[in-house]
């Protein structure tokens, strides 16, 4: 049973109808990348699977179960953590608090604060301040820190390798194909070719708020993958 | 002067539990409660009628027991199902509330003024540097600090407030995060209502009860959370603290212009700090 799949979602913000008959599913286990040029409907994805779009016809299905009109807190509450586009850091709040936030879901497993620092030492050096002090790539540790305190069975990330300098990128897929080998499953929602390449097995591509095509990585040349998105 | 300075205090004490319900429910849902001053009326009365049977102490316990579960009540039954729509549609119903507590007020209590008495232990006076100072007011300024030290230190150290802070500035992230945020605002308004209870026994024998007794206090309180910094719990503690003074020596040395100096404060911090004393959020 897969641990999330949208069943032909149509989804929309207000009157704007973004996504169109969007089927997508994620395994347990399973590393999948969505890709997609700017502005095609990746992150109104995420935004359905969290009900800030309205899903108009179709549902996402979590763990087996239909929903049409999810709370903002289901897929969480539900094993999903997200790691939002622009990150989501709370200003207000010390990276502790930050990362305590995460937990509130309080699902049992490996992660917790000190997991959390041995992973990103810079997080538990300044723990007790402001989020908002760190630098772009200390701010999507901090993200995904925090995602990885609910101790989810699937990470979704939107675009994790924005604005972040290579050699962190390098780390990121590191860590995210040491998670997946660890038993989380990753949506990775990227426009970054080499990121998507080095962690995802499977892939869909987003164009105009449809999927238009999936597959296995395995047979994709970089150009083949280059050319979904950029035209 | 000292005796002075005690007057605004207490009044701004009387600000800060109002407006620091509106901050809280404002954090949460995102609205301006425009009903929350006759909240604070409604308190008053329940308080008094209970008072007027038992006690002034049942009144003030009965009362903020009333009016969270009015609150509570006012977060299922009317701020849920509204989040869906335009903020405007919810602010326009909480002036609805308000209109139709007035007129509930109205019909049970009357309109003429009804006065409330402070309890036996609290009335009198106490000598401070060498002139008389009614001691109920001391009671007004020590429930204000207690509240404020208590809520500070919810905020600060529970589970449940780090989630409250958090959602005073972002309540959609905070929410996706897995903070079960509908149950966070039951508990929520339910504070910021049972406090706007409170704060109407605590204010009752300070001032006559009337259906229309919250409407000014209420605007002041607005201007306490504006200047305070929308969603900003210390800020609006300092900011009541100040506009209590400013009403209270605005009325003594320039009784003329005593109702809108706080208003000039507001304008002057917009202009000066357009997100108040403590704000983040435009
Ligand atoms: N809150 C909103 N209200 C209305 N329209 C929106 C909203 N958010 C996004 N859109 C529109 O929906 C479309 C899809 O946006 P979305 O953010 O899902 O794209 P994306 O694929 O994530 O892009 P990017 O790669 O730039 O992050 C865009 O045309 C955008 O303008
Ligand atoms: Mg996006």
């Amino acid at each position: 049973m897969p641990l999330l799949a949208f069943d032909h979602v149509d989804a929309t913000y207000g009157q704007a109808r973004i996504l169109h008959g969007v089927t997508f599913h994620v395994d347990p286990g399973e590393r999948v990348a969505v890709l997609g040029r700017n502005g095609v409907g990746k992150t109104t994805i995420v935004n359905t699977l969290c009900g800030v779009a309205d899903i108009q016809a179709g549902a996402i299905v979590l763990g087996g179960e239909r929903h049409t009109s999810p709370r903002h807190y289901l897929a969480a509450r539900s094993g999903i953590a997200i790691v939002l586009q622009g990150r989501g850091i709370l200003p207000n709040l010390t990276i502790e608090e930050n990362l305590l936030l995460g937990a509130s879901v309080d699902r049992p497993g490996r992660w917790d604060l000190g997991a959390v620092y041995d992973l990103f030492p810079i997080l538990g050096e300044r723990r007790q301040s402001p989020g908002l002090g760190l630098s772009g790539g200390q701010q999507q540790m901090l993200a995904i820190g925090r995602a990885l305190m609910a101790n989810p069975n699937l990470l979704v990330l939107d675009e994790p390798s924005e604005g972040l300098a290579p050699v962190i990128i390098d780390e990121l897929a590191d860590l995210f194909r040491r998670l997946a080998d660890e038993g989380t499953a990753i949506m990775l929602i990227e426009q970054n070719i080499g990121l998507i390449q080095r962690v995802a097995s499977r892939y869909y591509v987003l164009s105009k708020g449809t999927v238009v095509e999936s597959g296995d990585l395995a047979g994709m040349t970089t150009q083949q993958l280059q050319d979904h998105i950029t035209i | 002067m000292l005796i002075q300075v005690l007057n605004g205090i207490a009044y701004g004490g009387l600000l800060y539990l109002l407006a620091v319900g509106l901050v809280l429910i404002f954090g949460l849902r995102e609205i301006v409660n425009f009903a929350h001053g006759a909240l604070f009326m409604l308190g008053s009365y329940i308080g008094f009628s209970i008072a007027a049977v038992f006690n002034f102490w049942l009144g003030l316990a009965g009362s903020l027991v009333a009016m969270t579960v009015i609150g509570i009540f006012l977060d299922a039954a009317v701020l849920r199902p509204l989040r869906k729509h335009d903020h405007m549609v919810t602010v326009l119903v909480t002036f609805g509330i308000l209109l139709v507590l007035e007129a509930f007020a109205t019909a049970v209590w009357g309109k003429s003024f009804r006065s409330m008495s402070a309890p036996d232990l609290l009335s009198g006076t106490v000598q401070i540097a060498g002139e008389p100072f009614p001691v109920y007011r001391l009671f007004v300024i020590g429930v204000s600090l207690c509240v404020a030290a208590g809520l500070t230190a919810w905020l600060r150290f529970s589970r449940v407030g780090l989630y409250v802070r958090a959602s005073s500035v972002d309540p959609t992230t905070t929410a996706i995060l897995g903070v079960d945020t509908d149950r966070l605002s039951l508990i929520v308004v339910g504070l910021g209502t049972g406090l706007a209870g409170l704060s109407g026994v605590v204010a009752a024998p300070l001032m006559a009860l009337s259906p229309t007794m919250g409407n000014y206090i209420l605007i002041e309180s607005f201007i306490v959370v504006v200047v305070g910094g929308l969603g900003s719990f210390s800020g609006a503690l300092a900011a009541a603290l100040l506009i209590g003074q400013i009403h209270n020596f605005g009325a003594i040395y320039l009784p003329w212009a005593s109702t809108m100096l706080p208003f000039l404060l507001m304008v002057g911090v917009l202009i000066w700090r357009p997100t108040g004393f403590a704000g983040k959020r435009t």
